[in-house]
């Protein structure tokens, strides 16, 4: 292989600082680029890969297994990314180099480009290897970036099935709001098994989550801003694995749940007020929230106490037992990011007598704490860290197809929101 | 081994009446509900409250392994906020210093270090020390005092767990006073009130010294504690790789179908480490390589690799069905002995590119000692899968490579279609299962030779789990420290096994200080140990795979 040089130094250096997790470093190659190329074309390049002599690490010494043989890989994964421009498809890549060891073992990022161009098809194909943290083991990838112009634009899953390793789990990641209603989109949903998108970046929060229910039809569904709330249901979860502490469960009357927005300043216009780049709906993880509890523990909707007005909303639901107020509402912190919860609070009254639950994030900790039985206050504090998009994204890629509990909460959030906004406009 | 269920369940509900009474149609109050919440969530194994009783708090176990251990579980989110730890040992420490020590052991040896300090200043909170010689009963009163205290205060729900991080001689002294302070059994009620809760105990190896032995340390656990009670740690066994041996065989409808003596020739376990025993003398010339390695770790990954699927992945099941593995294998006599086993001890020479000194030449070795660093043995396993197929195991310090591999060697073809005159015919297939340190599986097959005319090679089809799954794996130690908390005793080892395995080697130790056993070999530090080991396999026609 021609291209099986020593990575440039500098190509190196970034590497070594994009990478996030443990102590993995990654040997990039050089980049592999031409303009109005072909499938075929791309497709070949990629074949010859990992074929033919053995590729140098940095010091020129082939890069060898254990065993001295030139190195071999097992895959896993195929992903699939499609974004709105080249900007877009940069920090996509940036995102995709911070995975590191956790990397897909084939990443196909599109660009559509809808006008007319001289070529259709461009390509950008590097490979990258990464150290595991063992030092021994090497993990290598290919990231393929294409820009399609004109009409090859509107045939996307054409051009990339062909560059796909067969017969792998493939996952498409849409950054940005989904165009539910474009045939591209279609077609790329039915080539995957697994498509993951972000609710948060949604430009309208109900359509979003009614069409995010609709799809797992047809694929499996993740979402970057459901990752976000697993350490909250985590902790969430924990109080009532004792035993004692479960009996309240059924009880539960009141959920308050508050998130995040930014702290508005005196000379922003009114059109400023939109939150943070990348966040079109901070209200998303506070929602999907909600409707996790509320399909876990069975709660059904009954009627609205106050309407959606300024990004709260306050509802009446029916639990097991009790009659349960769902209350949720924005804050302004400019601690965490826009739409990341900052305090859940579970209160429980009934026969079994009063007990609150209570998680309050702080920056990078969080403070959880019990009060219930009449005991003292069960109060610690433990890490709560904002993972990066790449964690996210990590996370999600190692899902099953299927995620049951995210499709049942994704379809309660959109039933609360809808609620919420029928009792507003009536 | 995400599915494995708890199988110890014998423990009702903290407070069985009152979620009787919320739940308006009880349930079996034996199972309490499962949480809602937890449903489809990432963490499936969470820790129940409880208290850790770490007797012998203060040495080295503690601080290298124990503290790290638990901080990472906590980090991972696997401890419950009731968790609490009481330190029990004899030095005279504060709660402050006590917490220093293990902040100490964190900082130095935690695979997340340093510890946070707003975590680790909350997770303190919950740590205590007791005082206390392990001889003195009040030493236990009070013990129990402060647990009694504990489940009140931080709702441990009377769940605790003891870990004797001490010498096994000290074992009979401490389980004895527990179970006199109504420590050891669970639900006790003979103090005041009734205790619910489970009560575990956790044992380091090694479990004994000879089959007396075992079984003596075994009556004095078994005297005081139930055996679904005891969970005996062998730190091997927590290793992802044994874990990924059964999902390997039972995951996969490719191989059990010829996991059996009509496909498979010959099984070949090595585990061979190029350390000397630098610094372990007393304690090696002590043992040797058949109870240090043998005993535990090899016989235990044979038992995995040979055992028939069990009905549940559940730890009575598989430990059945491992059990059932050693008792196929026949304890030897003195005549087998001499013909089926080689013992061998490194004399000086370059492992790794340094000179090593001989065994007896280690200033805590007698110089004189015939204490084996390097055994190879011949076990058959009396079973229809087994039957007719050789185990060679092999073991040493001093070796070329620090290596544990499993190689399974097929049968050949049955028609050498292939073979001609002045060509030999092809070689088997094999089959290596690598549990340290690379771990991955490889496949050996022929495969012709481009070009005219049919020449065969065989080539090497290499999988390794690092290159297709690069994420931390967990120490053994925060996996069974875990499992030991949610009751999950798969990865522990039983009585019964344990027992077995010194049916087995008792024999072979009794032939061998007899001097029927064959005599003693020498082998030069760095080499695959001594000649008579290679015999041992050229007599059947085999060879040791060089891993």
């Amino acid at each position: 292989m021609s291209q099986a040089q020593p990575p440039a130094t500098e190509e190196h250096a970034v590497h070594r600082h994009l990478m996030r997790f443990g102590e993995a470093e990654s040997l990039a190659t050089p980049m592999w680029e031409e303009r109005g190329t072909s499938v075929r074309a791309i497709a070949g390049y990629l074949a010859s890969l990992w074929d033919g002599e053995p590729r140098l690490d940095a010091d020129g010494a082939p890069l060898v297994t254990e065993k001295g043989l030139p190195h071999g890989r097992a895959s896993v994964l195929n992903l699939i990314v499609t974004v709105i421009d080249e900007s877009a498809a940069d920090r996509v890549v940036r995102t995709l180099e911070g995975l590191g060891v956790r990397h897909p073992s084939r990443a196909i990022v599109l660009v559509p480009e809808h006008g007319t161009g001289e070529a259709p098809i461009d390509a950008r194909i590097s490979t990258h290897c990464n150290e595991g943290g063992s030092g021994q083991e090497q993990i290598c990838y290919e990231e393929v970036v294409l820009t399609v112009r004109g009409e090859a634009s509107e045939h996307l899953s054409g051009i990339v099935a062909p560059l796909l390793i067969h017969d792998l789990p493939t996952h498409i990641w849409w950054p940005g709001d989904p165009p539910w209603r474009d045939p591209v989109f279609d077609q790329l949903i039915d080539m995957g098994d697994r498509v993951i998108v972000d609710s948060s970046d949604f430009a309208d929060l109900l359509t979003g989550l009614r069409r995010t229910a609709n799809l797992r039809r047809r694929s499996g569904v993740g979402d970057l801003s459901w990752e976000r709330l697993t350490w909250w249901q985590e902790l969430t979860a924990q109080f009532f694995d004792a035993p004692r502490f479960r009996r309240y469960l059924p009880n539960l009357s009141r959920l308050l749940i508050r998130y995040a927005v930014p702290t508005p300043t005196a000379d922003r216009h009114d059109e400023d007020l939109e939150v943070a780049p990348g966040v079109h709906e901070p209200m998303a993880q506070a929602l999907l929230y909600a409707g996790w509890i509320a399909t876990r523990l069975g709660w059904k909707r009954y009627r609205t106490i106050e309407a959606l007005a300024d990004g709260a909303l306050r509802l009446r639901l029916e639990g097991k037992h009790e009659m349960v107020d769902l209350v949720i509402k924005p804050t302004a912190s400019d601690e965490v990011r826009p739409g990341d919860l900052l305090s859940v609070r579970l209160r429980s009254l009934g026969e079994t007598g009063a007990a609150e639950f209570i998680i309050d994030r702080d920056a990078d900790d969080a403070i959880v704490a019990t009060n219930a039985d009449g005991m003292t206050a069960l109060l610690r504090r433990v890490p709560m860290e904002s993972p990066s998009e790449a964690e996210l994204l990590s996370a999600q890629l190692t899902m099953d197809v299927a995620d049951p509990v995210y499709e049942a909460a994704v379809r309660a959030a959109a039933i609360l929101l809808a609620s919420s906004r029928e009792a507003a406009a009536a | 081994m995400a599915t494995r269920v708890s199988d110890e369940r014998a423990t009702p509900p903290a407070d069985e009446k009152s979620e009787a009474d919320t739940q308006r149609v009880a349930p079996d109050p034996r199972q309490p509900r499962p949480n809602p919440l937890r449903e489809g969530l990432r963490l499936e194994r969470m820790a129940e409250p409880c208290t850790m009783v770490i007797c012998g708090a203060t040495g080295d176990l503690t601080e290298r392994k124990l503290a790290p251990a638990l901080y990472n579980t906590l980090l991972g989110g696997f401890l419950p906020p009731e968790f609490t730890v009481v330190g029990f040992a004899r030095r005279e420490l504060d709660d402050e210093a006590f917490r220093e020590h293990l902040l100490e052991g964190i900082n130095r040896f935690s695979r997340n270090r340093p510890a946070k300090a707003a975590i680790w200043d909350s997770f303190a909170r919950g740590i205590e020390y007791h005082q206390g010689d392990f001889d003195d009963p009040s030493a236990y009163v009070e013990l129990a005092k402060r647990l009694d205290r504990i489940d009140r205060d931080r709702g441990t729900s009377g769940n605790r767990l003891f870990y004797l991080a001490v010498p096994p001689t000290l074992y009979p002294e401490i389980v004895n006073q527990l179970d006199r302070a109504g420590l050891a059994s669970p639900g006790d009620r003979r103090r005041s009130g009734p205790r619910r809760g489970w009560t575990r105990v956790i044992v380091e190896k090694p479990f004994g010294y000879d089959l007396e032995s075992a079984r003596t340390l075994n009556h004095e656990l078994g005297e005081v504690f139930d055996e679904t009670q005891v969970y005996r740690i062998d730190h091997y066994l927590g290793k992802e790789t044994v874990q990924n041996l059964a999902v390997f065989r039972f995951g996969n409808g490719l191989f059990e179908p010829i996991w059996n003596r009509r496909y498979i020739d010959s099984v070949q376990i090595t585990v061979a480490e190029t350390v000397g025993v630098e610094g372990r003398g007393e304690f090696y010339d002590a043992t040797g390589a058949l109870r240090d390695i043998v005993q535990g770790h090899a016989l235990q990954l044979m038992a995995m690799f040979a055992m028939d699927p069990p009905v549940e992945f559940h730890a009575e099941d598989l430990r059945d069905e491992k059990l059932k593995v050693l008792r196929g294998v026949k304890p030897m006599s003195p005549a087998d002995v001499a013909t089926n086993t080689v013992r061998g001890q490194y004399v000086s020479g370059w492992v790794e590119g340094e000179k090593v000194q001989s065994y007896r030449d280690d200033e805590k070795v007698a110089p004189d000692s015939d204490t084996e660093t390097f055994v190879a043995l011949k076990l058959g396993i009396d079973s229809w899968r087994w039957a007719g197929v050789p185990f060679y195991l092999r073991t040493g310090k001093a070796l070329p490579s620090r290596v544990t591999e499993i190689a399974v060697r097929f049968k050949q073809a049955p028609l050498a279609l292939f073979a001609r005159a002045g060509v030999p015919q092809i070689e088997p297939n094999v089959l290596a299962i690598r549990v340290q340190p690379d771990e991955g599986i490889l496949l050996r097959f022929g495969a012709k030779v481009p070009g005219q005319g049919l020449q065969i090679r065989s080539v090497n089809m290499d999988f390794r789990y690092g290159s297709s799954f690069a994420v931390d794996s967990p120490d053994a130690y925060e996996t069974l420290l875990l499992d030991a908390m949610v009751g999950d005793a798969s990865l522990f080892t039983r009585d019964d096994e344990v027992e077995r395995a010194w049916e087995i080697l008792d024999p072979v130790l009794d032939a061998w200080k007899a001097g029927e056993g064959g005599p003693l070999h020498f082998y030069g530090a760095g080499t695959w140990g001594p000649p008579a080991a290679d015999e041992l396999l050229e007599r059947d026609g085999r060879a040791w795979r060089r891993p």
